[in-house]
């Protein structure tokens, strides 16, 4: 790491972000196939009973990851300060071209948001994927599994799109904290200066 | 090609269940072993080799001491099916030309859901974990042949024929409103009640459960609704506000 770096993500998030996320892609595109029955994707999956077991381990590849995630994410997450409220109140600054938006931690007060809102979300999805997988003859379980499954699956549709787009486009320099893991000091100063101050430098 | 159905008959039925013979001699079904259990009906429930059964209800009174009800319970084959809306496999179930609703085994990836979309608790699964019911025979009535159970009845309990020619026919034989004319779309097997549908073990108005309606209606087109309007909106931010720039280039901008 050269001087000028600091390092945002270790190993292990970065890792465990991928794992989720390549995991979630593969639970979308195949999830989309048995909504409106895609035959085209038999050509990825091989056929639809492959993909429902493709799908299914998929999600215990996502549920697993997500789990992992607390340890990265939650604590964080979860400390809500004044700042916090002036930012959601300044709509994080994207909706004005003078951007000004209070000090931030390691995350911002939407990554802190965006974060809670996953966890939920992937529960609720994990939780009732595993119910519509291995107890399928109850039936008072699966109409309640089968609702959140499919609210959880337009949540999600609907978020990580977005949240894509905030991690590239929007924000030019996150993306390489999910790659590289290190971000530039000047960068970090401004961005999350909190967390800056935090560490001393 | 016109939707064919079948009229069944209770008060004609004599409880032979040679129709549950007739349907597992065509579609090659192994009989299993039954236990007296001291009724008419047996086995006791629909299984995988079993496609229809005759269910039997005694309702003794004061007036009449011997009152036996033999109804045939299988699939229904209605027009708009719970099982088809929320098979996520395509042509595992599907629609034959006379309306019968069909499966194809190689297709179906056992998981289930066709047991929670039904109205009428009809699909089984077989050792394969592969769906399992009535089919209507659809590959006798594809070659204009009766099913198996319609051309075995000795009373003409279960009749088979053109759905509206039938319906004209009970209706000029006395029968005000058939079972099933018009729920869920029509079903395809239509019941000559008497007297009240539950007391032949039926539901009053079978229905879709609630949760499958509200998915396959809301919930599934606002999976592309919102994957699109996400996509959308990031576009519009995007032209509209352009990436976030730190306080230095806004003023350089400026």
């Amino acid at each position: 790491m050269s001087n000028n770096m600091v390092k945002k993500a270790n190993a292990f998030e970065i890792m465990n972000h991928w794992a989720l996320a390549i995991s979630f892609f593969i639970l979308v595109i195949s999830g989309f196939g048995f909504l409106f029955h895609l035959e085209q994707l038999n050509s990825v999956f091989g056929s639809f009973s492959q993909m429902r077991d493709i799908h299914n381990w998929a999600g215990v590849v996502f549920a697993v990851s997500l789990f992992f995630t607390i340890f990265n994410y939650l604590p964080l997450a979860l400390s809500i300060s004044g700042d916090d409220i002036t930012w959601i109140f300044k709509g994080g600054g994207y909706f004005s071209k003078k951007a000004a938006v209070p000090p931030q931690d390691r995350l911002n007060t939407g990554q802190k948001l965006f974060y809670i809102f996953i966890l939920l979300a992937g529960m609720a999805i994990s939780a009732s994927g595993f119910v519509i997988w291995l107890m399928p003859e109850v039936k008072k379980w699966i109409y309640l599994s089968f609702l959140a499954h499919n609210i959880g699956f337009d949540l999600m549709v609907i978020a990580i799109p977005l949240h894509i787009y905030l991690g590239t486009l929007a924000n030019p320099g996150t993306f390489r904290i999910m790659v590289y893991g290190t971000v530039p000091i000047e960068w970090a100063k401004k961005r999350h200066a909190k967390w800056v101050q935090k560490m001393g430098i | 090609m016109t939707r064919k159905s079948l009229i069944i008959s209770p008060e004609l039925c004599i409880g032979c269940r040679g129709c549950q013979t007739a349907c597992k001699g065509w579609n090659q079904l192994p009989a299993t072993k039954t236990v007296n259990k001291g009724t008419a009906e047996n086995p006791p429930d629909l299984t995988p080799n079993l496609y229809n059964k005759i269910r039997y209800v005694e309702i003794p009174s004061a007036s009449n001491p011997v009152r036996w009800l033999f109804v045939s319970q299988r699939c229904m084959h209605c027009d708009d099916a719970g099982c088809m809306k929320i098979c996520p496999a395509p042509g595992a179930l599907f629609k034959t030309e006379e309306g019968a609703v069909a499966f194809n085994k190689d297709k179906c990836i056992g998981c289930k859901l066709c047991v929670s979309g039904c109205p009428f608790n009809i699909p089984r699964y077989d050792e394969k974990d592969k769906i399992s019911k009535c089919h209507l025979c659809s590959d006798r009535i594809a070659e204009g042949l009766a099913p198996a159970c319609a051309k075995t009845c000795p009373t003409g309990a279960i009749a088979y024929g053109d759905r509206d020619t039938m319906i004209g026919k009970a209706q000029s034989a006395g029968y005000q409103k058939l079972y099933g004319e018009a729920d869920l779309g029509g079903l395809g097997i239509l019941y000559a009640f008497k007297d009240a549908p539950r007391v032949y073990g039926m539901d009053e108005h079978p229905a879709i459960p609630e949760a499958v309606v509200f998915w396959h209606k809301t919930l599934k087109p606002l999976a592309y609704w919102g994957l699109g309007g996400a996509v959308a909106v990031s576009l519009l931010h995007y032209i509209a506000f352009g990436s976030k720039k730190d306080e230095e280039e806004v003023k350089k901008d400026e």
